[in-house]
């Protein structure tokens, strides 16, 4: 049974992405950045619509959402997932209202008398089938992986629009795109990068040695030497974890005082962030995924560690007020335009899956 | 035996497909050797008896978990494609659980194959049917079904193929330990570990438990071995996951008298040379692993779930991917499941997990504390460092600390459990009730345990039917359980020692372990020297009560010799102090120096052939008379009979006058034995003997003569 066969195949890839997903995203394993978390959500996704048993949209976006729900519940605080879920979902949705001959334009558009009017329907009218939808959707999905594929290419080509010659550029942490992006400028120009180290994980020195291989003059300092060295500093760029829907970031502890500080000297804070980072999430609560192995950073507490409480916030909460802009692979973007790309991105139904 | 297989082909298309079909080669090479791995689901011990009389102790929930699904998950976490799982307790539970698990459906990445027999008594039975039934080709990992552990072994794992691949098969184990400083609280006092190993290699060279002791001795080889530099440590926690090669299931073939691990390295250690076998060790310093081996452990490891040391294997992850387990993570580690309700003014600190359908009465109080599902709990309920399971249901005004309270159980009004209590299975306890620190409430009695002590491994559900028929005959004792209460208490109902013992191996306290347990290294021989003593002094006492030839007396202690493999000059210094103690063992220690000699003169007289038939060189003159000198060292007290009895000797030929000329003559060793010399006065009675010796010596030197 070649159909069967088929089905457990899918299933097991599901299973497998969902036990990768539970050991933690970060670190070991395939799943290393939210770069590769978002390709190989988009695979699995692809996979399921080849596979899967499905006769119409609804259907489709039926599975896909139940499937989408177990991976974001897999490993919650990564966000990117559930992204490349809704990115799907407004697919299904767009290629639908194509194969139906309808714009999906006009039924998008939010206004006050269509949020009076609009009951239930829209989910009801994905019920009709269309034969070349499968291939549609997939071929779609297919333009996403292209799309994603050149992410980190299109952020680093903006590179020379934002550094200019000699100036002093501050960083903190490792993020593979503001690596790129440094790097990129530096084909051309010649600047200086200050990299904050990142304790207790200390990011900033693999960054730091990356950044020095291709011949960027770089200082690694401590955490703690920010504000004091802030005053020399041109710009700050930097990566991000997420970033939310008020145009707010969850990124790596430790951006948030990088932020206050450049307010502070009014030096500007770009962000460095793919699209497939924007989440549909506010702002909510912030997650502890692993104060574990943090037994040698306490060699004093051994008798009393059975009473202590390590807490080791992995994440900061930076308000959308502290943000210059924001460079994704589809141009620079204020904070305050962030709503909008979210509507293009992703439908509104589909902001709780 | 039941084995679950699920085709090969599955698990080996899942592996292609998540290298992305990448190197073919590689890809075949994995299908030849899928990683495996031994787990073995049973403790081989009673430390979590009463409650594992009920439920296995793999089982048994650790974060509302079973605690074997824990293990495995590490193991799959690890790369493990294939898990052998040996079970005899309670297999039948185990099987039923495991079946039912995420393990055994059919996408799983690890293939369980559950192996039950009620014949495995130790790992070493186990690993002996590994070898018997040839199940592992190549390096295995072998885990306790109480394991939890979160630690990455595949670089372990590595380090031993390579050094297998450099040396060939010299290396069979690796054992894997965790960096944590003596004193945390995850380290468990009886696997309390000194290791002495080389720095470079990483390889064991002295392996021993330290059990509480004070001195620590190490056989001088391992200084005196090639490497240039070694390192004893202290700070290791022993994780109790071994890769093993599959020539270690042959070894224990080979020795049937392996029962354990433990046993197992000392063995290899000694051996190494004959055998050239050696044990490495991988220390790690992040990760997490422990094995729940006792009450104490099972209280830190739950809690350290809780405050998600073991990250990625926390409460809300649901990494059993059961229906209805997930729950929700809030501040201060709040983990709350679904449908819990919580009464008004509840508080619950921190480190709490509370499954699903609990509810919670108002003004409660809840720290550190796990709550399994379907619990009720009533109002003003103080709840600190509680592990409830399922189905349990506590009343009101309530005070529980750092207890266990199983499934089923119910605690009735204003009943207070001091730490470290148990209650097991479906005990009802109170109300108005105060159960003092470290009772242990059961419905099986303890007497019933002790009655089928010997089948307890065989028994099955039959005989537990059986047995409960019995215990009900038997009363519940309403001062310990309460008026309303249902259970016995295991402590108060059992006698001394044992109950003693029972209770430190629930919860681990093996505070000031008793002399006799020391069975390591030096504790073991002198611990041997002491029973031969003991056996030369029964031969003796029964040669004096039925008049037994001394020459049979000397064939008894030679064989004894033989048996404790005892040196001659122990022989001889042992038989000396026991003869000279005799009177002492016979009628107390209380005896005057005058009834002292007087009782043992005649023993030495009717024992003097034994004497004789050891004492035959100088040496042997002077080691007897130093095993003489340290007792009248040791009962000063009597240090007057001591000329006497030297006298004896000398007059019975046992003793040489050289001899105690030359022993007087080399001098004291220390000051007292000085004192001992001058007090007595020993040369002038010395001189009187060798008058007497002159008067004797014609006649004397007539007997030698002959």
């Amino acid at each position: 049974m070649p159909g069967a066969d088929k089905e457990t195949d899918l299933t097991e890839r599901i299973e497998a992405f969902l036990a990768d997903l539970k050991r933690g995203g970060s670190g070991t394993g395939p799943l290393r950045g939210s770069g590769e978390m978002a390709r190989e959500t988009t695979y699995l996704l692809r996979r399921i619509t080849a596979q899967a048993r499905w006769s119409s949209a609804g259907d489709l976006m039926e599975i896909i959402r139940n499937e989408g729900r177990r991976m974001t519940a897999a490993q919650p605080s990564e966000t990117t997932v559930g992204n490349m879920v809704r990115r799907v979902l407004k697919i299904i949705r767009e290629e639908y209202a194509r194969s139906r001959g309808s714009s999906e334009e006009t039924e998008q558009q939010e206004s006050l008398h269509k949020l009076l009017t609009a009951g239930e329907l829209s989910e009801e009218n994905f019920r009709q089938h269309f034969v070349h939808l499968k291939a549609n959707v997939i071929e779609a999905i297919n333009e996403l992986l292209t799309e994603l594929d050149g992410t980190t290419d299109n952020i680093a080509m903006q590179a020379l629009e934002h550094i200019h010659s000699n100036e002093v550029i501050m960083t903190v942490g490792r993020s593979r795109t503001v690596e790129a992006f440094l790097k990129d400028a530096a084909r051309k120009r010649k600047f200086h990068v200050i990299v904050a180290e990142c304790a207790p994980f200390c990011q900033g020195h693999e960054m730091a040695t990356g950044l020095s291989k291709v011949g960027i003059e770089t200082t690694v300092i401590a955490d703690a030497a920010i504000f004091a060295v802030m005053s020399r500093v041109n710009k700050v760029i930097i990566g991000t974890q997420t970033v939310l829907a008020n145009g707010g970031l969850r990124a790596v502890n430790g951006t948030h005082s990088v932020a206050l500080a450049a307010r502070h000297h009014s030096t500007p804070l770009i962000i460095c962030a793919p699209m497939f980072k924007l989440s549909p999430q506010v702002f909510t609560t912030i997650f502890y995924p692993f104060p574990g192995s943090f037994s040698y950073c306490l060699p004093v507490l051994r008798e009393i560690l059975s009473k202590v409480n390590v807490h080791c916030p992995v994440f900061d909460y930076v308000p959308p007020e502290l943000i210059t802009l924001f460079i994704s692979n589809i141009g620079g973007n204020a904070p305050s335009y962030i709503y909008r790309l979210m509507s293009e991105l992703y439908h509104p139904e589909d902001h709780k899956l | 035996m039941l084995q679950i297989y699920t085709s090969g082909a599955t698990s080996g298309s899942f592996r292609g497909g998540k290298q992305k079909k990448g190197n073919v080669t590689s890809e075949q090479e994995e299908e030849e050797q899928p990683l495996q791995a031994v787990l073995v689901a049973d403790s081989f011990n009673r430390r979590f008896f009463p409650i594992s009389k009920d439920q296995p102790r793999a089982l048994l929930p650790l974060g509302n978990v079973a605690m074997i699904d824990y293990t495995l998950e590490f193991l799959t976490s690890t790369g493990v494609q294939e898990t052998f799982v040996f079970c005899c307790w309670m297999s039948n539970k185990i099987k039923d659980h495991l079946l039912k698990s995420k393990w055994c459906r059919p996408t799983s990445p690890n293939v369980v194959h559950i192996i039950t027999s009620d014949l495995y008594r130790s790992l070493g039975d186990v690993l002996r049917d590994v070898d018997a039934k040839n199940l592992v080709r190549n390096d295995f990992i072998l885990v306790y079904g109480d394991v939890v552990s979160n630690i990455d072994v595949s670089q372990a794992l590595q380090e031993h193929r390579h050094r297998r691949k450099v040396d060939k098969n010299i290396s069979v184990m690796t054992m894997v330990f965790k960096e944590s400083s003596p004193g945390h609280k995850t380290r468990c006092e009886e696997d309390d570990v000194i290791v002495a190993m080389d720095s470079k290699s990483k390889r064991v060279l002295h392996y021993q438990k330290t059990q509480g002791l004070k001195k620590l001795q190490f056989p001088m080889n391992i200084f005196q071995h090639g490497s240039d530099e070694f390192e004893i440590r202290h700070d290791l926690l022993d994780c109790h996951i071994s890769i093993c090669s599959p020539q270690v299931a042959e070894l224990f073939t080979d020795n049937f008298d392996y029962q354990t691990r433990n046993d197992f390295v000392r063995g290899i250690l000694v051996n190494e040379e004959i055998l050239g076998n050696q044990i490495h060790l991988y220390v790690t310093q992040d990760g997490y692993g422990a094995r729940v081996s006792n009450l104490q452990m099972y209280d830190s490891v739950s809690l350290d779930m809780v405050r998600r040391w073991v990250y990625p294997l926390t409460p809300e992850a649901n990494f059993t991917d059961q229906q209805g387990q997930g729950c929700t993570h809030s501040r201060h580690n709040v983990y709350r499941g679904a449908e819990v309700s919580l009464g008004h003014g509840s508080q619950m600190e921190e480190n709490v997990l509370i499954g699903r359908d609990t509810s919670i009465g108002a003004n409660c109080h809840i720290s550190n504390s796990v709550i399994g599902n379907n619990c009720t709990i009533g109002d003003n309920v103080v709840l600190d460092r509680a592990h409830m399971w399922n189905n349990v249901h506590v009343s009101s005004n309530v005070e529980i600390h750092q207890s266990v309270v199983c499934d089923g159980a119910v605690v009735k009004e204003a009943v207070r459990l001091n730490k470290q209590c148990v209650l097991a299975y479906n005990v009802v306890i109170g109300p108005n009730l105060s159960l003092p620190e470290g009772t242990v409430v059961s419905m099986h009695h303890p007497e019933e345990e002790e009655e089928d002590d010997d089948d307890e491994f065989l028994s099955d559900d039959q005989e537990v039917g059986h047995s409960k028929d019995k215990t009900r005959q038997k009363a519940f004792n309403p001062a310990e359980v309460g008026p309303e209460g249902k259970g016995y208490i295991w402590k108060a109902s059992m006698n001394d020692t044992e109950d003693e013992e029972l209770a430190q191996c629930l919860w681990g306290l093996v505070l000031n372990p008793d002399p006799e347990s020391d069975s390591e290294s030096e504790a073991s021989e002198e611990s041997q020297d002491r029973t031969f003593q003991l056996e030369v002094l029964g031969t003796l006492q029964r040669g004096l009560e039925e008049n037994i030839v001394c020459d049979n007396l000397v064939l008894e202690i030679n064989s004894l010799k033989y048996a404790y493999n005892i040196t001659l000059k122990e022989v001889m210094q042992i038989l000396t102090r026991v003869v000279l103690e005799y009177p002492f063992q016979q009628q107390g220690t209380q005896l005057t120096t005058l009834q002292y000699t007087g009782s043992l003169l005649p023993l030495l007289k009717t024992w003097s052939p034994v004497f004789k038939n050891y004492i035959k060189r100088a040496q042997d003159h002077l080691d007897c008379l130093s095993a003489v000198e340290e007792l009248f060292l040791e009962q000063d007290t009597h240090q007057t009979a001591m000329v006497k009895v030297l006298m004896k000797m000398y007059q019975l030929e046992i003793l040489e006058e050289e001899a105690i000329l030359k022993w007087f003559s080399t001098g004291a060793t220390n000051d007292k034995s000085r004192q001992l010399r001058k007090n007595q006065g020993v040369m002038r009675r010395m001189s009187l003997w060798r008058k007497e010796s002159e008067e004797d010596e014609s006649s004397e030197e007539g007997e030698c003569g002959r």
